[in-house]
């Protein structure tokens, strides 16, 4: 038994193992492209919500002038601050592709991790207290209910009584 | 016939608000007939529904191009095939949609639960009249599809006409997947109602949360289903007609419809909770309200301009009869629960952390995590606009960021939480069961490395992928050994049979493979690369493995469009694989264009191939290539899911008792390695 277990770890092992070979790692040379690495910082302004580098469905006049100054700005020396300032001053805030990391933009930025930690604690909360809790029926403080066990045992024969699945 | 349809309508309208208001009358009164027959108005009220929208296909087919509507969607040469679609192609039209797919459900309740449960349903039909009231109102009286096209006439006054030819549906969406996807995605959220209306029901009935529950399960994994296949489908089309390259873009309009689905999906987790050990039936009715709340938010989002998207129905004030109709709603989830909360009550109590229901906890706080984060990111730029005046864009890099890490989590928790027990797993158990999927995952892991895979959230998805499949497949295992010890069977016959018994468990076990399998695919997306060039007759391009080798670029006419095509043959190592054909539609109604790329998929990658138009400078044609690895096993992924859902609605063949009668006794098997957590979950489920 052991060895049918050995063997279908192997097999399952083998089939993953081989899950990336099949996958052709990206060219470094393409990575460090300049202009896609600075374009995926900016969205396509004709309204597609695309990153910039990603836009270009039929019938978008918006991007290839917009790479166009990307590129004609790289080829000046331009810095990644000039850029983002050129597009800035051209489109307003609404170019960023991802909200930037100062002023309000912060918010969005740290509210995710806020919901995570917030979720967190609460959870841990309730695991503690219902560790707590003796017994299912006890008395428990402030959500004790109004109703009285006898009335909702007779809501739930009631509720048995007028359903069926 | 728009007379008829027009007619029709109105009529829903009054059955619809007669079965709101009878309804609560029989509620109050509990007169039979009075309920009978605000029953017998619901069913009227979908029927009525169901002869509008046919009437508007009619329209359609018949090309009458004296309906505004008709005009604006549809022309002479459009085929058949998308006269059917050019229904929910435009604003008016899907609403009318919605309130056909929503008739379907509220028929199917109305009349399978006809004879049933005869003190919730008049609750259940009142909720459900009350959201039709609300689709009908937007139908008749705010984007009715039946108005005639009207000009203004020489006196000021409008003067009604007729064209002689439509405008024509819109080029992005002359593709199959138009069909099938928003009929699949609007039933997702339609659906989303049915689950919605047994909730308040119950509460508002004061039923003990238990009971709605069971009523309520299969329509929402049915919504479910078709929220999966609806988000899938939508993610395909995007790749095969926008032509960047991806699936998914992070849109507005996308992330609505992920909204609803992450909550539900929350949601079919939580109630095993509810059914197994009776608790958080509070959390479940709220995220029952949460999922049906964010399908009305996803569709004032589509159709109100509030965001930008390339998807959305143009800008319109329906923007605020959504918000209304999403404040009542708030406003009466929120009195009834206040005001039955006590019903509600769960006898929750835990004996250890390391436990089934600490695991659905934390899967739900992470589905929760992520739909707020989303949420937020989506509304981002408009609230920022309000405070500080800019509008700040957040992109598909902000939503990667934060909800890579996130849906990681959640993998890894699909892999652990089938298989913790109930209440308490110990240490022993925790070794047993994730030992060996554990260690498969690091050496599948460390191989990858070894080998280049070195992007960190794909090498981080690989071995949770190997991690959480081998966990899958050792459940399917033990069973199917159990089950070929007593009956001798092949051990593919034994998993079949096994699955049979408790279609449930197993169909859940399938739908979690069915997400490895996205999560695989969606992994490739770190090593995605393209090329773009100019090409002349002749000339090759190189991306990958492949050579493309432009052959000739033609012009084919067509009914409805001329489409300008290229020809390429794909080489790979010097031999012809096959011939692409890459093409842009040029459609004579509009100065828009279309375009069709050509797809070489495969397992390992896509060679996803799009004509990019001429060169403005050379007015060479211009090919941009891309090779996207794995994408394949992202629509296979979806098969898979809904295949195990499927599974999942099936009733299960006979009453589990996988040791009861076995041969051994009970602890000789478990001396053979048959943990008692499985004994335990299958004797109880």
């Amino acid at each position: 038994m052991n060895r049918i277990r050995r063997l279908a770890g192997i097999a399952v092992l083998a089939v993953f193992a081989i899950l990336p070979l099949l996958t052709t790692p990206i060219d470094a040379q393409q990575l460090s492209d300049r202009a896609k690495q600075i374009g995926g910082k900016f969205m396509c302004m004709c309204g597609c919500s695309q990153v910039l580098t990603q836009c270009n469905h039929v019938g978008c006049t918006t991007s290839a002038g917009m790479l166009k100054e990307l590129n004609q700005s790289l080829d000046r020396g331009g810095s990644e601050d000039a850029i983002t300032q050129m597009f800035v001053q051209e489109f307003g805030t609404k170019v960023y592709a991802e909200p930037p990391k100062s002023g309000f933009s912060l918010v969005a930025w740290a509210m995710p991790s806020v919901y995570l930690v917030f979720g967190t604690v609460l959870v841990v909360f309730v695991i503690s207290r219902w560790r707590k809790r003796p017994t299912p029926t006890a008395p428990s403080g402030v959500n004790t209910p109004q109703v009285s066990p006898d009335l909702l045992e007779r809501a739930r024969a009631q509720a048995a009584r007028e359903t069926e699945d | 016939m728009d007379v008829f349809g027009s007619f029709a309508l109105v009529l829903a309208f009054i059955c619809a608000v007669y079965a709101f208001v009878g309804g609560i009358a029989a509620i109050l009164t509990r007169h039979p007939l009075l309920i009978k027959s605000t029953r017998q108005a619901g069913i009227a009220t979908c029927c009525l529904i169901f002869l509008a929208t046919l009437s508007l296909e009619y329209l359609f087919f018949s090309d009458n191009f004296s309906v505004a509507y008709v005009v604006a969607h549809s022309n002479r040469d459009l085929s058949s095939f998308y006269k059917i679609a050019a229904l929910w192609s435009g604003q008016e039209g899907s609403l009318l949609f919605w309130s056909c797919l929503l008739a379907v459900y509220v028929f199917s309740v109305l009349i399978a639960y006809r004879n049933k449960n005869g003190e919730l349903m008049p609750y259940v039909g009142v909720v459900m009249a009350g959201v039709q009231i609300f689709f009908l109102t937007l139908n008749n009286f705010v984007a009715s599809p039946f108005k005639a096209l009207a000009v203004p006439g020489a006196n000021g006054a409008m003067d009604l006409v007729a064209r002689a030819d439509g405008n024509g549906l819109t080029p992005l969406l002359q593709y199959p997947e138009m069909v099938i996807h928003p009929p699949n995605l609007y039933s997702g959220y339609t659906g989303f109602t049915i689950p919605f209306a047994f909730a308040l029901g119950a509460l508002l009935a004061r039923y003990p949360g238990e009971k709605w529950i069971h009523l309520t399960r299969k329509w929402t994994m049915i919504a479910w289903m078709f929220q999966s296949m609806g988000i899938l489908l939508g993610a395909h089309w995007a790749y095969a007609v926008l032509g960047w390259g991806g699936y998914w873009g992070w849109d507005p309009v996308e992330n609505a419809s992920l909204l609803p689905w992450l909550t539900g999906t929350a949601f079919l987790h939580s109630v095993m909770m509810q059914e197994k050990r009776g608790m958080m039936k509070v959390w479940n009715v709220w995220l029952v309200f949460c999922t049906f709340l964010l399908c009305i938010l996803g569709t004032m989002l589509t159709r109100s301009g509030v965001v930008s998207s390339v998807h959305a129905f143009a800008q319109s004030s329906i923007g605020t009869w959504f918000l209304g109709f999403l404040g009542i709603i708030i406003v009466v989830c929120l009195g009834a629960y206040l005001k039955n909360r006590d019903y509600l009550k769960s006898e929750n109590q835990l004996d250890s952390v390391v436990s089934r229901e600490s695991s659905f906890l934390f899967n739900n706080l992470l589905f929760l995590v992520a739909c707020i984060a989303i949420l937020s990111g989506t509304l981002f730029p408009v609230f920022s606009e309000w405070i500080t005046g800019d509008r700040i864009s957040v992109g598909a890099p902000f939503f990667n960021k934060v909800n890579i890490p996130i849906g990681l989590l959640l993998l890894f928790l699909t892999g652990v939480g089938p298989l913790l027990a109930w209440r308490k797993t110990s240490g022993e158990s925790l070794k047993r069961n994730f030992g060996w999927p554990l260690m498969i995952g690091l050496v599948a892991g460390a191989v990858a490395f070894a080998f280049g895979f070195r992007a960190f959230y794909s090498l981080v998805c690989l071995i949770l992928c190997v991690f959480v499949a081998s966990t899958i497949g050792m459940e399917f295992f033990r069973g199917a050994k159990v089950i070929r010890a007593r009956g001798g069977a092949s051990l593919v016959a034994s998993a079949i049979d096994l699955t049979m018994r408790n279609t449930r468990r197993y169909g859940g076990y399938i739908v979690h493979m069915g997400m490895v399998l996205v999560f695989i695919g969606l992994s490739g997306a770190a090593f995605n690369r393209d090329v773009q060039k100019e090409m002349q007759l002749g000339q090759t391009m190189q991306i990958g493995p492949y050579s493309l080798l432009l052959q000739a670029v033609d012009t084919k006419p067509e009914k409805n469009y001329t489409a300008e095509r290229m020809i390429v043959e794909v080489l790979q190592n010097n031999k012809q694989i096959m011939m692409l054909y890459p093409e842009k539609r040029r459609f004579a109604t509009t100065t828009e264009n279309g375009t069709m790329v050509a797809i070489y998929s495969t397992l390992k990658e896509d060679l996803y191939v799009v004509y990019a138009g001429q060169s403005p400078d050379t007015q060479l044609p211009v090919i941009h290539a891309f090779l996207n690895p794995l994408v394949k096993w992202i629509w296979f992924g979806g098969v898979v899911v809904v295949f195990g859902t499927l599974v999942a609605l099936l009733p299960n063949r006979r009453a589990v008792l996988v040791l009861a009668g076995a041969p051994q006794p009970a602890s000789q098997q478990l001396a053979h390695g048959l943990t008692p957590t499985v004994t335990m979950r299958g004797n109880r489920e």
